[in-house]
């Protein structure tokens, strides 16, 4: 429980543990016929009672590694505290849709079924195990708190005797529990990963050391997809402790003995950077370009349209419009970029660090190294943040490259500055909201127009075919539930040279504010409270009004105010789960304080509620952060803001002193939770204080439109 | 060559004199405990106590700290009363910025055994905290105060 272990061969080595293997039938062999794949090795059970998982998900501080424990203990019927947790290897049993990954807050909901089943079925073996020993019928024995017992009575056999019996006999089909027994599922169940990070543990990537291992510092090109046109070394060469200089595509590397003297030699380094089409790149530029985009009607790929939203709009009695815009914004994980690499004897590579896709990284390093994807073993450690930023695979050639030049293992790593400024960023984007109100004032027509840069081009390897939609820039416009009358969403491509990646809740981010902003505006203009707006849009939806309405009284919408403050709503719905905000704020000499943040989300089954809470504090924070003082700024082709100096990040002095959260539970499927609490901040803080001041915020961030 | 009195041990470093103390910890002694995150004294990841005052440890040069106390995270044991208020709050999410908020946290109750808001807020505004858990933080702190 406290620091993972690091290696799987020794812990069975050392625990003198086995594998129990399940066989549930996967999907996919069910449909084709062929025999039923063995649903593999999730689950070792020392002879000790120790229990070890192996997660498909990495945990990054979303505490999916506690949730999946939580489960196993109780489906098995052990103690928490026996329970550890790794991530899994990349394999078979962890993937899905063909790859290993964390991410789309699915930790908890795409893998809640499979893993109750595989608690089940190990204690289904256990006990046919026992009822074997002792001659007690299958039927009476039970598994409790790790006790196996009989008629009240504990039976003479430990869980790890139990184990040793059960290796090798033929899998049991278990039935689950009644969920109603569960002592750690939807309890106050503590995180199994906080007690190691409190103390300081060396669990992250950053911390992970080899014996042998050398330091790799990149020194990356300042401008997005710039090159090496060669480098004079001369100084670096001569900073104590640096060895080599080894190039890397987009640059170079300083190999070291420590992290400093590779940090130092990469100072020293001065390389000659090729020029590239986009040297001169800004974000004026880029921003006009988008703006431009809004009018390009023959280039609007559409999303969604549903009735003829044109001619409703030229037949209403008014139409209200507004624009909007964000910037590109950086993940920003507090932990920059590190990958432990080490060439091992027969060819192959050892690699450790920190993904959220295993595969990708997997097939990543063995076409670099020219080998087989069999030959690459990729350990997930502890992830200090992700937030989607690791779901990519562009620091991965260069540590491989550097590793099989000096022939040991390397940890290559990033500085703050490349993390920030060679990020893969969260679009910037702009939209155009019209709305089409008739005689009574009541909305017959909207129509979204979202222009920018396809995230998922950039992002997925195969980039995206011109005339498709990206779904990530018209994500939650296409699936709202608002209803207003004839709909219409489209997307203008505006493709920029800068990368993008999936940043928590992806589209919903952007679009979440684009349409929240808009409907408060709107509802300005109709002369209407912004909850009964959103009231009237959802009047259809009890689940979307009941989120509304929990979120309104939490969040005192309505009731007084002390002088000088305000209060914004937002809801968008992303993941699977409904999520309404209020924020109050007020504002002085252009600084906003944020007094009180409510959030209230329907996620329809909640597995860890304090660690779901803290997600929804997390999430909350990040994307009020974001909209108040993120945002790249470019110039030179390059970000200018590329550390904490210059790209802002909400402090704890200007965030909410306390964030109220309340979950609505039912039978609805489960929704995700990292994601969904993070879109509707950002607009309620903007509604918040357009209610405060009468100016409505149409760029972001917010700092710097207050400034304007 | 420098001494420092290193969690309560005196010991002797050979890193060069402008070596950060982050990377004498880090590289020459293996405490990987303070973290590096920004390099340039604006995250706080890094954060140890140099005489009882938390120190960015990635903006003070070894050299200067000859003769100096030096206490880092390794120190506590898991039973420091912040470390376990952290527990008790369940403060932490991906845990990279913690062991730089305790350690900022312990100065600030070293000195100041009932924080308000304020004091909290002027003692922790140095280290960030991507993940959000400031809330968690601040409640944390005041029941360590009790504690
Ligand atoms: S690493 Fe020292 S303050 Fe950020
Ligand atoms: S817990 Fe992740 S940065 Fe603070």
């Amino acid at each position: 429980m406290n620091a993972p272990s690091l290696d799987r061969r020794a812990f069975l080595a050392t625990a003198g543990a086995f594998t129990l293997s399940f066989t549930v039938a996967d999907a996919r062999a069910q449909q084709t016929g062929a025999p039923s794949a063995p649903w593999a090795a999730y689950l070792s059970v020392g002879q000790d009672g120790k229990v070890l998982l192996l997660s498909p998900t990495t945990e990054m501080g979303q505490g999916t590694h506690t949730a999946h424990a939580a489960i196993i203990a109780d489906e098995i019927g052990v103690p928490l505290s026996w329970v550890s947790v790794e991530t899994a290897l990349p394999s078979d049993p962890f993937r899905r849709n063909g790859a290993m990954g964390s991410g789309g807050s699915a930790g908890v909901r795409a893998w809640y079924a499979a893993l109750r089943q595989v608690g089940a079925n190990a204690r289904a073996s256990l006990i046919a195990a026992v009822a074997g020993k002792t001659g007690a019928p299958v039927g009476e024995v039970t598994l409790v708190d790790g006790r196996f017992m009989r008629a009240g009575q504990a039976l003479p056999v430990t869980l790890g005797e139990a184990a040793a019996l059960a290796a090798g006999q033929p899998p049991v089909q278990g039935v689950l529990r009644d969920p109603a027994t569960f002592k750690y599922v939807g309890k106050a169940t503590p995180r199994v990963d906080i007690p190691a990070k409190v103390r300081g543990e060396p669990i992250f990537s950053q911390d992970f050391t080899r014996p042998g291992m050398v330091y790799a510092c990149a020194v990356l090109a300042p401008v997005y997809g710039g090159a090496a046109d060669g480098f004079d070394d001369s100084a670096t060469l001569a900073v104590k402790g640096v060895q080599q200089v080894v190039a890397i595509p987009g640059g170079a590397a300083v190999v070291a003995t420590s992290q400093w003297a590779a940090m130092k030699g990469a100072a020293a380094l001065k390389v000659r950077w090729k020029a590239t089409p986009i040297d001169g790149l800004t974000s004026g530029a880029i921003s006009a370009a988008m703006l431009a985009g809004l009018d390009k009607d023959a280039e609007a790929i559409v999303g969604k349209a549903e009735g003829d939203t044109a001619a409703a709009l030229a037949g209403a009695a008014k139409v209200f419009e507004a624009d909007y815009e964000v910037p590109y914004l950086c993940h920003a994980p507090m932990e920059p970029w590190s990958i432990t690499v080490e060439p091992t004897a027969d060819g192959g590579l050892e690699i450790w660090g920190p993904f959220q896709t295993q595969d990708r990284n997997r097939s990543t390093a063995a076409k670099t190294a020219g080998i087989d994807p069999s030959k690459v073993t990729l350990h997930t450690l502890m992830l200090g943040g992700g937030y989607g930023r690791r779901l990519g695979d562009d620091g991965t050639p260069g540590a491989v490259l550097v590793a099989l030049a000096v022939k040991k293992p390397v940890k290559f790593f990033w500085r703050r500055e490349d993390e920030i400024g060679q990020g893969w960023y969260r679009p910037a984007q702009v939209a155009r909201l019209r709305a089409g109100i008739d005689a009574s004032g009541k909305v017959v027509a909207l129509h979204v127009r979202t222009a920018g840069p396809s995230m998922r081009h950039t992002f997925s390897p195969t980039g995206l075919p011109k005339g498709e939609i990206d779904g990530s820039s018209v994500q939650t416009l296409t699936d709202t539930r608002y209803r207003t009358g004839a709909y219409r969403v489209d997307w203008v491509r505006v493709d920029q040279a800068v990368p993008m990646a999936p940043w928590r809740a992806v589209g919903a981010t952007q679009n979440g504010y684009f349409m929240e902003a808009f409907v408060d505006e709107l509802a300005r203009s109709l002369r209407k409270d912004p909850v009964a707006l959103r009231r009237e849009l959802l009047a259809h939806d009890p689940r979307a009004l009941k989120v509304i309405d929990a979120a309104a009284k939490a969040g005192d919408w309505g009731k007084p105010l002390a002088a000088g403050r305000a209060r914004g709503f937002a809801y968008v719905e992303s993941y699977g789960s409904l999520c309404a905000q209020v924020v109050e704020v007020s504002l002085k000499d252009g600084a906003v304080t944020i007094h009180k943040a409510t959030c209230v989300l329907d996620c329809a089954q909640v597995v860890t509620p304090d660690g779901a809470r803290n997600q929804i504090e997390g999430g909350m924070i990040q994307g009020l952060s974001s909209g108040l003082f993120e945002g790249i700024e470019i110039a030179g082709g390059q970000a200018t803001n590329r550390n904490f100096d210059g790209y802002r990040i909400m402090r704890i002095n200007e965030a909410p002193h306390a964030v109220t959260t309340v979950f609505i539970e039912n039978s609805e499927i489960i929704g995700g939770v990292g994601e969904p609490p993070v879109p509707p901040a950002t607009p309620a803080l903007v509604n918040a204080l357009f209610a405060l001041t009468g100016k409505p915020i149409r760029k972001l961030p917010i700092a710097a439109t207050l400034a304007s | 060559m420098t001494t420092i009195t290193l969690n309560g041990k005196s010991i002797t470093v050979t890193s060069d004199p402008d070596t950060p103390l982050l990377w004498v910890l880090r590289d020459e002694l293996g405490l990987k405990g303070a973290k590096y995150g920004c390099g340039i004294a604006q995250c706080g990841a890094c954060t140890v106590h140099v005489g009882g005052q938390p120190v960015r440890s990635c903006s003070v040069q070894i050299g200067d700290l000859d003769g100096q106390s030096v206490t880092t995270i390794e120190s506590f044991d898991g039973k420091h009363p912040v470390q376990q208020a952290w527990v008790a709050a369940q403060v932490p999410q991906c845990g990279f910025c913690q062991p730089g908020q305790i350690m900022s946290a312990a100065a600030l109750l070293n000195e100041n055994k009932a924080p308000s808001d304020d004091d909290i807020d002027a003692a922790m505004a140095g280290n960030i905290c991507r993940c959000g858990t400031y809330p968690r933080i601040r409640a944390a702190i005041k029941a360590a105060a009790k504690a």
